[in-house]
């Protein structure tokens, strides 16, 4: 009889029934197991081995590359947050002179307080709306000598190529 | 111990990703965890498929091998694997019966279509053994290749310890019967 990890089996039988049983029982589960041993189950043949091996190498592998592959996003992504931490609270970074996380508007607009003279762009815009405004007023006020309806068209084409120019920057 | 020894460096290796650990693995136990197969099932087929499948699924869950008997750990996924096995097989008769009645009811019904062309000639053994109901037959088989203790067995299955000798008893008991008789 195999010696399943060397337990014994009458001793465990003996547990739950009375010794003749247990003895008895013992000597059915014995039999039984002659059987399995007299009749050796089919064994795997040698090309299922193979492939099975091949296939457990490949999966191993690609997991094992999938692994690293996480671990090295991870490592990266937590080094971009720690440098991103010591940038802004490391020592020294309340102190130190013109930072400007904005570099699209210049420097210098935001130094002036009048922002229209310091920028052309914006001074043009700003004069081209204050035309408007005004063309608006004298046309309330009835003063213009053009029709009103043309007005209009002539207003929504400037504010479209003003618009246009913007964008264009 | 030097035996466990060796086990848990294989094992260790395997953690790592390495392809000869693997391959050791499935030299020490492809042979009984395909008799346990061979004999639940009486499939070669069958058996070469859930055998692959058994060592797939070590490759995907060797990380959670916590430690403890390793034989147990490994027939307990191969315990798994045969009655997923059985519930797939379980939903295609069902489909499988469907699909009979259907064709049955048509005039040009082949009728060899669903005779068992698959079926191997069985050993003695396996024919007795396939009488036994599936559950005492897992039992039986779990014991003789897996080589556990009963206690192991019994905690692999989750039933009581006497309850798995007592199935144990009858289900060996019977298959003697058969077998003498």
């Amino acid at each position: 009889m195999r010696d399943q990890a060397h337990e014994n089996l009458i001793e465990l039988l003996q547990r739950f029934m009375d010794e003749p049983t247990a003895q008895a029982a013992d000597e059915d589960i014995q039999a039984g197991e002659r059987f399995l041993d007299a009749y050796p189950a089919l064994t795997p043949d040698a090309r299922l081995i193979a492939t099975i091996k091949t296939q457990m190498a490949v999966t191993a592998h690609r997991r094992h590359r999938i692994v690293r592959l996480v671990h090295g996003s991870l490592a990266a992504a937590a080094a971009v947050i720690v440098l991103a931490l010591i940038g802004l609270l490391g020592p020294g970074s309340a102190n130190r002179p013109h930072l400007s996380y904005a570099a699209i508007i210049p420097a210098s607009i935001w130094d002036s307080d009048d922002i229209t003279a310091d920028d052309l762009d914006l001074a043009y815009f700003s004069s081209e709306i204050g035309q408007i405004e005004a063309q608006m007023q004298a046309l309330d006020a009835g003063e213009s000598e053009i029709g009103a309806g043309t007005l209009v068209d002539e207003f929504e084409n400037e504010l479209m190529a003003i618009q246009a120019d913007f964008w264009k920057g | 111990m030097g035996r466990s020894v060796e086990l848990a460096r294989i094992i260790d290796g395997c953690k790592s990703g390495d392809a000869d650990s693997f391959a050791q693995v499935v030299d020490m136990y492809s042979g009984r965890c395909y008799g346990y197969f061979y004999r639940l099932t009486g499939d070669r087929h069958l058996s070469d498929e859930l055998l692959s499948e058994l060592f797939i699924r070590l490759v995907a869950k060797i990380g959670s091998y916590k430690g403890g008997a390793f034989e147990s750990w490994l027939f307990k996924i191969a315990s798994n694997i045969f009655h997923d096995h059985l519930r797939g097989k379980q939903r295609r008769k069902k489909l499988l019966e469907a699909r009979r009645s259907q064709l049955e009811r048509e005039p040009d019904l082949n009728e060899s279509r669903f005779s068992d062309e698959g079926e191997e000639r069985l050993d003695k053994l396996q024919t007795h053994l396939n009488r036994l109901d599936t559950d005492t037959r897992d039992l039986i088989l779990l014991r003789f290749y897996s080589e556990l203790s009963f206690k192991e067995i019994a905690e692999l299955r989750s039933e009581p310890i006497g309850t798995a000798l007592s199935k144990l008893h009858r289900g060996l008991k019977k298959l003697r019967e058969l077998m003498e008789g």
